[in-house]
């Protein structure tokens, strides 16, 4: 989840120095928490055989909040999904629990989950640094990315890609498309796919009032700064995404250009120019983002969603997986708003598992839990229980089962008597051909730009989509100067008129503060 | 046998456990954070970086001025309040302060979401005033710890001198500004330590009013968000240092005036 909860950071700060200031006095890991299981710390290889003559395997997650089915569902939450067997989909225990309960059925051998939750990238990876030990965590494609180049993590097992074992449901159900990307982007040579295995992604872009707004104008980057909005667009506070749409801005003429756009290697160059870090490119971005810090009704991270819903906003930079909330938040309300995806080109962003070197300690059995844990969630009826719990969209497609689709069909399928439908494709996901007429939902028209869209972007949108890759050292600093400099006071803006009315206020409170202190000698003077 | 026994001394070394886990370590990490740099060597590159980076030193100066800002406003508004409170009788007054100091028990960040609210009914967009925006939040959050000790010093203040000084002949005006406000000092001092202090590096309370010019808090937040603690650690320290200066130049003045009369609240 790409949600993040700002205020958190003051704590985090607060938490990162006391917890920096224990682990410099006690042995780093023996205050972690999780590596107090079963008596022992973890770090000590007594407990590993411990927990095999015992056969229990501790498996330790870190996801994101509320990132998970936590069960619970009422009866009439059961969803009743329209596929070739009229699956019945009900959450009743949390996921982990369920979780257990398979592993020890399917694979004789007792797990027990210690699950944790963190709010950001930087929170997670700030949590690994001091020492907190995880078998499995789940952050943004950014973050695996640098700790796949920072080669922290574990690669998955050959038998995780096993596509004839019939428990292995990532691998046999994992959308085609999704899985060429986590295939072709590589790290260092090395690519996604050795170590990470995806869970939600989506696409960012602009939720907006579509009474106020035209779709025209929010399918543009450029409506974050467009002055005839000032005060009532919300921009990303965080440095990737809002460098990502100065960037769109800034090429906007290259990247809308007709040969650009029919050219065949197109997808490439989007990329190419989307993840430019020279210095002159950062300089021109600065200048962007500052006009739209100027235009902006704030940065933020989360808030963005309840000012649209609450219509302080017109529109909101936002991802796909939080537009889809705002968007059921509003029509609540029956306030109907739209999400765009801008023409220039899209983010797509990927949050995945992936498995930690110093958690899994060349443990196979725990690393076998843990994969088996990534199969569990891909497994299409617990998708589904996610998905409709979350709110975002699953990598999986369903493979041979198509309750997935089925899904969708329920969440977005036009009642029989609806009046203006439209067919929607989505074979480009759920079989890889975008014609195929076996995944075509035919949804009520104004889907064609709202949650539907956002859940399942349509081939033309992601013809555009790219990745935004880690940048390396130099570049990252260099990125990260531009952002403090977009958000620091700059002194040098000061006109020579405010410092004429600074210099004013000071000597007139220095005046003041002097006259009282003499005032005794004033007095003295009058009288002579 | 001739048991243990509790001296006061002894009573002190929970408190003393508690002041070296919670402020001597952290504080220590602190300071080694800020004087090394990322691998560990010793480095006065940080504190370098602090001076020559106009970033830094702007957001200083943002800050500061919507510190000396909120604290102005604070006082402007808060020494009529005690004043009424404590010196004109009033049967009600504990009561009166009760009300001002109410608010102080709901949590500040529902307090600001709700003015918030009420602003955005004011102004129609919140994001054009962010200034104006930041200091109202800021000074509705800080003004109970800004009434509570001028209410206190003034409480105490002895009313004989204010009537001797009548006798001898001084209008309202001289009474005032010779005896109530100077008697009053210390009140004032600890007032601005304590609304001061916090307003340089209350981001939350800047966030929430979709300000989104860095201050001080905001900035040493930013760098640790990258994983620059070094950095960051600097900032605080040099931020520790001034808040240390402050303290020094309002408390050291009316010192004596205040271990007297008991007044810091």
């Amino acid at each position: 989840m790409k949600a993040e909860r700002k205020c958190k950071i003051g704590i985090l700060a607060a938490g990162t120095a006391l917890t920096a200031a224990f682990s410099l006095v006690l042995p780093v890991g023996t205050i972690s928490g999780n590596g107090i299981s079963d008596g022992a710390p973890s770090g000590n290889p007594a407990s590993v055989s411990a927990a095999e003559s015992s056969g229990k395997v501790t498996l330790r997650i870190a996801n994101w909040e509320e990132y998970i089915d936590e069960g619970g569902w009422d009866e009439e939450e059961a969803i009743d999904l329209d596929d070739r067997e009229s699956t019945v989909i009900l959450g009743e225990n949390s996921m982990i629990e369920d979780f257990e309960e398979w592993y020890l059925d399917t694979y004789g051998v007792e797990v027990e989950v210690e699950y944790s939750t963190f709010g950001t990238n930087e929170d997670l990876y700030n949590q690994l640094t001091l020492g907190n030990d995880f078998d499995l965590v789940c952050p943004s494609e950014y973050m695996f990315m640098k700790l796949i180049a920072e080669d922290r993590l574990q690669p998955l097992s050959d038998s995780f890609f096993d596509e004839e074992n019939e428990n292995n449901y990532y691998i046999r159900g994992v959308s085609d498309y999704i899985r060429n990307i986590f295939d072709t982007n590589t790290i260092n040579g090395e690519p996604w796919s050795s170590y990470a295995a995806g869970y939600m992604w989506g696409t960012t872009g602009i939720v907006y009032n579509p009474e106020v707004i035209s779709e025209e104008e929010a399918s543009h980057w450029s409506i974050l700064a467009d002055p005839k909005y000032k005060g009532q667009v919300t921009i990303k506070d965080n440095v990737r995404d809002s460098y990502f749409a100065a960037l769109g801005m800034l090429n906007e003429e290259a990247l809308l250009e007709p040969d650009f756009i029919s050219s065949p290697d197109r997808l490439e160059r989007i990329a190419e120019l989307m993840n430019q870090t020279d210095e002159e490119t950062v300089k021109e971005a600065e200048a962007i983002l500052k006009q739209m810090k100027e235009n902006a009704y704030s940065f933020e991270s989360d808030s963005g969603k309840a000012d649209m819903v609450t219509g302080k906003v017109l529109a909101n930079y936002q991802w796909s997986g939080d537009a889809v909330y705002t968007l059921d938040q509003a029509e609540i309300d029956d306030y109907y708003l739209a999400y765009a995806v801008p023409e220039e080109c899209t983010n797509i962003w990927f949050d995945g598992w992936v498995m930690l070197k110093d958690g899994i300690e060349g443990d196979d059995a725990r690393q076998q839990a843990a994969e088996a844990f990534i199969n569990f969630m891909s497994r299409p009826d617990n998708v589904v229980r996610n998905m409709y719990y979350i709110g975002y969209t699953s990598v999986i497609a369903g493979g041979d089962s198509d309750i997935i689709y089925a899904y969708a069909d329920w969440c977005y399928g036009a009642e029989d008597d609806a009046e203006d439908t439209i067919e929607y494709p989505v074979g480009f996901f759920f079989s890889g051909d975008n014609a195929d007429e076996d995944y075509i939902i035919t949804a009520e028209a104004d889907q064609v730009n709202r949650q539907l869209f956002a859940q399942y972007p349509p081939q033309d949108v992601l013809e555009r989509a790219v990745v935004m890759q880690y940048f390396d050292q130099e570049n990252n600093e260099r990125i990260n100067q531009m952002w403090v400099n977009v958000r620091c006071f700059d002194l040098t803006e000061l006109t020579p008129q405010d410092w004429a009315k600074i210099a004013a206020v000071l000597t007139a409170v220095i005046a003041a503060v002097v006259i009282y202190k003499k005032r005794d000698d004033i007095r003295q003077l009058k009288r002579k | 046998m001739k048991g243990f026994r509790f001296s006061r001394k002894q009573l002190c070394i929970p408190y003393a456990l508690f002041l070296i886990c919670f402020v001597v370590l952290p504080l220590a990490v602190i300071v080694y954070y800020a004087f090394t740099d990322g691998s560990g060597r010793f480095t006065l590159e940080n504190l370098l970086n602090f001076f020559t980076n106009g970033n830094t030193i702007g957001t200083l100066c943002y800050s500061a001025v919507i510190a000396v800002v909120v604290t102005a406003v604070c006082l402007l508004i808060a020494y009529p309040v005690a004043y009424v409170l404590a010196r004109s009788g009033l049967k009600r007054g504990p009561v009166l302060l009760m009300l001002f100091i109410l608010p102080m028990w709901i949590n500040f960040t529902l307090r600001i979401t709700a003015l918030k609210e009420i602003l955005t009914v004011l102004e129609g967009n919140l994001s054009l005033h962010p200034f104006l925006n930041t200091v109202i939040g800021m000074t509705y959050d800080y003004l109970p710890f800004m009434i509570l000790p001028l209410y206190t010093t003034l409480l105490q203040l002895d009313q004989s001198l204010l009537e001797a000084a009548q006798d001898l002949g001084a209008g309202p005006v001289s009474v005032f500004s010779r005896v109530t406000l100077p008697l009053s000092m210390p009140g004032i001092a600890s007032g601005i330590t304590m609304t001061f202090l916090p307003a340089m590096t209350n981001y939350v309370i800047l966030d929430m009013m979709y300000n989104s010019t860095y201050i001080m808090g905001s900035l040493i937040g930013s760098y640790f968000n990258i994983y620059d603690w070094n950095n960051g650690s600097m900032i605080s320290l040099i931020l520790f240092a001034l808040i240390c200066i402050v303290s020094l130049f309002t408390g050291g003045e009316d010192q004596d005036d205040a271990k007297n009369r008991g007044a810091v609240l």
